[in-house]
């Protein structure tokens, strides 16, 4: 019971990071190293909007995601947009960005461990294991958000264009599809998750200036476990690593700090035996 | 005397018709003679210290781009190499007390091994599959080491290792000359027919393959040869350091890697060895300004990037030197015509 | 572009060439403060070692010999949690370019060993303040020529570390048994860190024999973000003890989640994030009644210098001392006295005569330690009498000292309280 409580929320947490990395790598082939960064930024834009200004933490949590979107936005025109063409610059830009956020709220906040109060406090019970009220509020909002996100695929015009464009860029752009423009979307729509991703799970955790470090690694681990570009692999394979998390934890209690080397271990036995992933479809050789 | 002299002006030949032709080779042959003579100069241990480890990163950051700028195997894991190497070099000086003429060679063969393992199965994934699977590689690694505490020292790593030599001077000609030497030897092989295979599977494998080379075997090679120079740099490090420890594994020193390769331009191994030069430097000069040293650095690789995407030193070299149209020779870029073909230059 | 490099040296160079040409005016003694400047443990450092030398300077300097000399104080990043060659390179640039004639400092063990080498290599010395691997001070048993400038100044190592936990865990285990009437069922977690793992080790092998039952040891990411798994584990154990070790993130992370799933167990052991007055802050009021060892709470005197140094350290800095703020003794009783009474900077003759000194800090006595086989270890001496380290306990938004009151060190030893005690409390939970 336990297990399936804690990988339900993990799964949902990398879910969300790893599904909003997944659109914008999709539509723009951008590996966005800074993702998580984003995602820290929101988090201490809401410590400092609470409990600084004493604002009402639903109205922090808004005001943050719209900050963070704003400043994906910016990022993306100003420091992605015009080296889009060489991949291992954007690389290494986004990199910096993530490195650039890191030192700036290091400088803001200092080092010092930093927590979010919780929007509803307290617990109950399931079947003897013990809940918390942030953690279901967190889970049901997730799924919320995952179904908006689904709708926005496949029910309406932009995620169509999304969808193809993450297809075949060269055939999308052939069929009037604006490129760069949608790009633009993508990555607003994407950093908008991610910050709403930091919003809902700060009161969960611990906030540091590198908290952006190790849900990087396994929201990576999640996208090429179900395979890039993938929406619904990573869907899956989210709740696969975060399953697998849990079950480290209370199979072998005095390695529980392995688990984050078991999860990235099932990922490399599970590409060997797929390379694209569970759900990715094989690129054509691109040339 | 004569002879002396005959060879002396043939010497002098020599650098007139070869060095000092392309500024690019100037600056080349000026940086050799610069690391060589630095202690004649200064032998302040600070700046000694400062080069010594620059030279291992530049070995670090040229081996990287070996593997991954040649031959396009986007390698995001680069500090298992690294951490290999530290780590095996360090076992076998402070358990078995091999000396480090012995244990850094044997470290850097148990990189190459570590490059067969990995590479092995990685040579099946493409792309960023293959970026973001590398990327897991040291940290599964350091997930070893913690749990094998009596064996790796856990956090604390492995210290006490012996130097390779006491002398400060000799430290530092050793790993300077290590550093000059390898680095040259990769530039070697990159320029060799391997090398332009390497370059050609990253340009098209499909055309590679369809001439009938066995490119599985040239990208496992790729991946031996980065993690051997790679697991030098590591043993290198360790003994300079006297301690092996897990921050050799870090994502950042993976990240860090990257970092430098790219911002010195990918694909000419003169590249990363130069950004690293600059860079490292440069992280260790902001330090009258602590605060900021991180964001001094990010905020300096982001602008850079933002004007040369190509990389720093192609760009520069692009400014200083052009390429004839007609046979593909470099010329000062002050000339009007090609020096070997004399056709115009635009 | 290697223009730049050439430069670059060039330039270092020339800066050297003046700077070193430049006379020395009026000679000070000059200290290195190295630690992680951007986090809490370098920030105690840089605080502890402000207050000694204004304290010092203030009331005229350093008498050496015939002169009377000012501390002058160098700070050093050594950015040491993120990079250790950051560190090593901030140690060589006090030792060669500052000219340091002292380093206090240090933190994170994997740094702190290469620091100590660079530091021995030129025959300065360095009183470590914080990292508290036992390995450290063993170096200078072995190779006592090579090693003897290095001094510990803060804390004692992890066998005293583990001895004294298990004073804290025998007041609790006895406050348990007494208030509920219940016997004592002890869980182990400690964060993954070596440091740990010796002391998980003596505690699995000593909590039976102190008539606990043991019921599991966890062993969480030093900064896990969540562990409520292991904490619906423990809770499932039935243990009413939990013995803590944690030095990192994850102390907030258990504290604020155990407090809010109301886990009915007494934490006690180190936690040193509930050593930070923004313990409280940090996990949302839910750290109540977290115990952990400390070295300085408010209103505590364990000697008459305790009172003045925490009161003017709160003053100055706005919050309790750390531990890593002993930078402070350091150089107020350990080297300026030493210094004075040799007369001279020669570090080899201050090391002869502060490696036999007996000297009272604020947190006690500091008595260097010799090995089982008599040779001189540096390391301090743990006991009543020397130093013996705090039990608080955090109660109602208060971090108030619980330990030593009326503890004996062995059934024959005196009675050790100091002034200003206050009894443990349990989580009220606890009682159902």
């Amino acid at each position: 019971m336990n297990i399936i409580i804690t990988g339900l929320i993990t799964g949902s947490m990398l879910a969300l990071l790893a599904i909003s990395f997944s659109l914008i790598f999709g539509v723009a082939r951008i590996v966005n190293i800074a993702h998580t960064a984003f995602y820290m930024v929101a988090a201490y834009c809401i410590f400092s909007l609470t409990g600084k200004f004493g604002l009402n933490p639903v109205v922090g949590m808004m005001i943050a995601v719209v900050v963070v979107t704003v400043f994906g936005l910016l990022a993306y025109k100003f420091l992605i947009d015009p080296i889009r063409e060489h991949e291992a610059a954007v690389l290494i830009a986004t990199i910096a960005l993530a490195m650039i956020f890191q030192e700036a709220v290091m400088l803001i906040f200092t080092g010092d461990y930093r927590t979010v109060s919780a929007l509803i406090e307290g617990y109950f019970i399931v079947m003897g294991v013990k809940v918390f009220f942030q953690q279901v509020l967190t889970f049901g909002v997730v799924l919320v958000v995952l179904a908006l996100l689904w709708f926005l695929l496949m029910k309406t015009k932009l995620g169509l264009a999304i969808r193809s464009t993450a297809e075949d860029r060269e055939v999308a752009n052939l069929m009037g599809m604006n490129d760069s423009r949608l790009a633009m979307i993508t990555m607003g729509v994407s950093v908008a998750l991610a910050g709403f991703t930091g919003a809902v799970l700060a009161p969960l955790t611990v906030l540091s200036p590198y908290m952006w470090m190790e849900p990087l690694i396994m929201m990576m681990a999640v996208v090429v476990l179900g395979g890039l570009g993938s929406i619904k692999g990573s869907f899956v394979a989210a709740y696969i690593l975060g399953f697998t998390e849990a079950l480290v934890v209370f199979v072998i209690p005095k390695g529980a700090f392995l688990k984050g080397s078991v999860a990235l271990t099932i990922m490399i036995l599970v590409l060997l035996l797929r390379p694209e992933g569970l759900f990715g479809v094989s690129f054509e050789e691109e040339r | 005397m004569v002879a002396a002299g005959l060879y002396l002006k043939r010497f002098y030949t020599v650098v007139r018709g070869e060095v000092l032709v392309l500024p690019s080779r100037v600056i080349v042959a000026l940086f050799f003679l610069v690391l060589l003579g630095m202690p004649l100069i200064s032998q302040n241990p600070y700046l000694i210290r400062v080069i010594v480890l620059t030279s291992i990163f530049a070995i670090l950051a040229a081996s990287w781009d070996l593997l991954s700028g040649f031959t396009g195997q986007m390698n995001f894991g680069h500090a298992l190499f690294f951490g290999v190497g530290a780590y095996a070099s360090a076992m076998l000086n402070v358990h078995l007390h091999i000396p480090p003429w012995g244990s850094v060679p044997l470290g850097a063969a148990a990189a190459v091994l570590t490059g067969l393992i990995v590479g092995i199965p990685c040579l099946r994934l493409k792309h960023t599959y293959l970026a973001l699977t590398t990327m897991a590689f040291p940290i599964i690694l350091m997930g070893i080491v913690f749990a094998l505490p009596d064996i790796t020292g856990g956090e604390l790593g492995i210290s006490g290792l012996q130097r390779i030599s006491n002398s400060l001077i000799v430290n530092y000609y050793v790993y300077v000359g290590i550093m000059l030497v390898l680095c040259t030897i990769m530039w070697k092989i990159t320029d060799s027919h391997t090398g332009i295979i390497f370059h050609a599977i990253r340009e098209d494998e499909l055309a590679v393959k369809a001439s009938g080379i066995n490119t599985t075997r040239y990208k496992l090679m790729a991946f031996c040869l980065s993690g051997f120079f790679a697991g030098i740099a590591g043993g290198l490090y360790a003994h300079y350091m006297r301690i092996a420890g897990p921050s050799t594994l870090e994502v950042s020193m993976s990240f860090t890697v990257v970092i430098w390769a790219v911002f010195g331009g990918i694909a000419t191994i003169y590249g990363p060895v130069a950004a690293v030069f600059i860079l490292f430097p440069l992280l260790e000069f902001v330090r009258f300004w602590p605060e900021y040293r991180m964001l001094i650095f990010a905020v300096v690789v982001l602008l850079i990037l933002l004007y040369m995407p190509e990389g720093l030193i192609p760009w520069v070299r692009d400014k200083i030197e052009k390429e004839c149209p007609r046979c593909k020779i470099r010329n000062v870029a002050t000339r009007k015509t090609c020096r070997i073909c004399t056709a115009v230059l635009d | 572009m290697k223009r730049v490099t050439f430069g670059w040296s060039f330039f270092v160079t020339l800066c050297l060439v003046i700077f070193m040409s430049v006379p020395v005016w009026g000679r000070t003694i000059k200290i290195g403060v190295i630690g992680p400047m951007n986090f809490v443990q370098g920030k105690g450092h840089w605080n502890g070692a402000i207050m000694a030398a204004e304290e010092i300077n203030a009331r005229g300097g350093v008498q050496v010999g015939k002169e009377k000399m000012n501390i002058e104080l160098v700070k050093a990043d050594s950015n040491e949690f993120l990079s250790m060659t950051d560190a090593t390179n901030a140690m060589e640039r006090l030792m060669t370019q500052d000219k340091v004639d002292f380093v206090v400092g240090g933190f994170r063990t994997e740094a702190v060993l290469p620091m100590q080498d660079i530091a021995m290599d030129y025959k300065k010395i360095f009183i470590g303040c914080g990292a508290a691997t036992k390995s450290i001070c063993d170096r200078v048993a072995e190779n006592y020529s090579r090693y003897k400038y290095w001094f510990r100044g803060t804390p004692f190592n992890e066998r005293y570390l583990v001895a004294t936990s298990f004073a804290h865990l025998g007041l609790a285990g006895a406050t348990i048994k007494k208030e509920l009437n219940v016997p004592v069922k002890c869980a182990i977690v400690g964060e993954k860190a070596t440091w740990v793992e010796g002391m998980i080790k003596a505690a699995e092998a000593t909590i039976p024999k102190m008539g606990f039952e043991l019921v599991g040891v966890w062993r969480p990411s030093a900064v896990a973000t969540d562990v409520t798994a292991e904490l619906s584990a423990i809770q499932k154990s039935g243990a009413n003890l939990i013995f803590t070790i944690f030095s990192s993130s994850v102390g907030i992370t258990f504290a604020r989640q155990a407090g809010e799933l109301k886990i009915p167990a007494a934490q006690v052991g180190i936690n040193v994030e509930a050593q930070k007055d923004g313990f409280w802050e940090a996990t949302k009021g839910m750290g109540n009644y977290v115990f952990t060892m400390n070295t300085y709470a408010r209103g505590i005197e364990v000697n008459e210098m305790t009172k003045p140094f925490v009161e003017t350290y709160i003053k100055r800095f706005g919050e309790v001392p750390t531990y890593t703020a002993d930078t402070y003794s350091a150089i107020s009783y350990g080297l300026v006295p030493s210094i004075e009474a040799v007369g001279s900077l020669d570090a080899d003759k201050i090391v002869a005569h502060m490696e036999n000194r007996e000297y009272m800090v604020p947190s006690g006595k500091v008595k260097y330690q010799k090995d089982a086989q008599g040779r001189p270890t540096h390391d301090l001496t743990w006991g009543p009498g020397y130093l013996t380290s705090l039990g608080v306990q955090w109660q109602d938004g208060k971090l108030v000292a619980v330990w030593p009151n009326k503890w004996k060190a062995s059934p024959t030893a005196p009675e050790v309280t100091y002034k200003g005690m206050v009894p443990l409390k349990l989580p009220p939970w606890m009682k159902k």
